[in-house]
């Protein structure tokens, strides 16, 4: 049964599911914390392939970003230091003013987007949200994608087509060669 | 005094014997484009030659060496790749092997529709001439050496406008452009170094016996290109769509995902561009509609209870074009 849900995950991530078999497999990934754990490692692994520059967070670290900033101090009003210093008798000269005038600016609109952070956590979408998304997007019969300079496509068929095709994928410095044609591994005999 | 003066002439004959051998065309007209296409394709055939190509491709770019060898009519590429992953791949008329160093994993596969591990030549460079014309528009030097170059202009919308940098003394191809409608490279194939050799030897990898016997036979079974009696059957769709100049070169059933489904893959050409036409059985998996991958477009649809994908180095207006054009195959036909 894990097996089976296993291949499903690895499928879901290379599209290779319908849409009803997708929704299961969101639904039960919903519900079990194990299977959120594995979909967070095949995501990384399918990542890892895809790119060379991601960095997979541990599961918590959302949660202690998320502390960290309801723990952080809130300065309102900067202290003497900023202050020059005046002469006794005199009033603050017109730069002391401007400068004043700026810091209070400057501190009010931190201040005012760490209060909007307070109020409303960061919300990063998570893969089963941005798969979700996936899923719901209507399918268009004229263009369904272009792929970027450089990548290589992950659906399975595509690879075994480009290779049924013609020679490049031998040339392609990303190898992606299907194994139905493996031969021989002298160091496995 | 007379031992050294017939040294002298001995050796120039000898050189001028070697230079004769290796020049395949005596006497070609550079100002006209299809005869150095023809003394190219002639060329790329009989002479030994090695050096480094780069092939820019999807972004992409791979350097790796390359090696013709040619004797009585046989011929034999090898390319070594310079860059991880390291792995060597060598092409015995329809088959190439490709042997990964790291792994010494060894990928054999039958190609019998392509004649150049750089790039697709057609075997009758005069019947494509109604497709393409060949026109000479300059002379510019390529890894050092002078090049004629040829535009392969399409004489329609159906095909890429390419160039071909032709070296001018040996008639050997030094760089390849394929470029789309505006004008932008879509990919290129270029020697950086090239050098004329007397003879290179006829490689193979250093496998036992048993394991050359286990390639040939898992890659008849299994691979693309495999099982002969299924490429006596009809395919279940037929092409009505079919571009000037392109025709049916290949059709087989075949397990391409390596299950026991099999797929009926048709391949059409003009030479140049090769089309492949897949159809297999319904599934979740294929993603309708249009896709590309640097010069490289497909477009999937469903048809009845099959799926049906084209693919080719054409732009993506041909591959919809053709796929449009595509209908089930009737029971009495």
């Amino acid at each position: 049964m894990h097996e089976d849900l296993n291949q499903k995950i690895s499928q879901f991530l290379d599209n290779e599911l319908s849409r009803e078999e997708a929704d299961s497999v969101l639904q039960k990934i919903r519900i079990q914390p194990e299977l959120k754990s594995r979909w967070d490692r095949y995501e990384a692994i399918s990542n890892a392939i895809k790119t060379s520059a991601y960095v997979h967070p541990r599961s918590d670290f959302l949660a202690k970003v998320n502390q960290q900033i309801q723990h952080e101090p809130v300065y309102l009003l900067p202290k003497n230091h900023l202050l020059v210093k005046a002469q006794p008798g005199m009033g603050m000269t017109v730069n002391v003013k401007l400068a004043l005038a700026a810091s209070l600016a400057v501190v009010a609109i931190l201040v005012g987007q760490r209060i909007n952070r307070a109020e409303a956590p960061i919300k990063l979408a998570s893969p089963i949200q941005l798969a979700q998304q996936r899923i719901n997007q209507p399918a268009s019969r004229l263009v369904s994608g272009s792929y970027q300079s450089g990548q290589y496509p992950t659906n399975t068929r595509m690879i075994d087509y480009l290779q049924a095709h013609n020679n490049s994928v031998f040339t392609n410095g990303d190898i992606h060669i299907r194994p139905f044609a493996v031969v021989a591994a002298p160091s496995q005999e | 005094m007379v031992r050294q003066v017939l040294f002298w002439v001995l050796l120039y004959c000898l050189n001028a014997a070697v230079l004769a051998a290796n020049t395949p065309q005596k006497s070609v007209n550079i100002s006209d484009g299809q005869q150095v296409m023809l003394a190219m394709a002639a060329a790329m055939k009989s002479l030994n030659y090695q050096g480094t190509v780069i092939f820019l491709k999807n972004g992409k770019l791979e350097a790796m060496k390359y090696f013709h060898a040619a004797k009585n009519e046989v011929e034999q590429e090898r390319l070594l790749s310079l860059n991880s992953p390291l792995r060597e791949i060598i092409r015995d008329a329809n088959r190439i092997s490709c042997h990964f160093i790291s792994t010494q994993q060894v990928i054999v596969d039958q190609r019998p529709v392509e004649s150049s591990l750089l790039f697709d030549m057609p075997k009758n460079i005069a019947e494509q001439g109604l497709a393409y014309g060949f026109s000479v528009v300059g002379e510019e030097d390529v890894a050092m050496r002078p090049a004629i170059v040829i535009a392969l202009q399409p004489k329609d919308n159906y095909r890429y406008v390419r160039k071909i940098w032709v070296e001018k003394n040996y008639f050997l191809p030094l760089k390849v452009v394929i470029y789309d409608f505006s004008g932008l490279p879509l990919e290129q194939v270029m020697f950086t170094e090239l050098e004329l050799i007397d003879s290179l030897p006829f490689v193979s990898f250093n496998r036992s016996e048993r394991e050359i016997a286990l390639s040939n036979n898992n890659s008849l079974s299994s691979g693309p290109f495999a099982q002969p009696e299924a490429r006596l059957s009809l395919p279940n769709f037929v092409v009505t769509h079919i571009p000037y100049g392109f025709q049916q070169i290949f059709f087989a059933r075949s397990p391409v995902h390596n299950s026991s489904q099999l797929v009926d893959h048709m391949v059409l050409s003009d030479g140049f561009s090769a089309v492949s036409v897949y159809m297999e059985s319904k599934s979740a998996a294929m993603q309708s509609g249009l896709q590309s991958i640097g010069a490289v477009n497909s477009f999937s649809r469903a048809l009845g209870d099959f799926e049906l994908t084209v693919m080719g180095e054409v732009p993506a207006s041909t591959v919809e074009y053709i796929a449009d054009g595509i209908k089930l195959r009737e029971v009495t036909q």
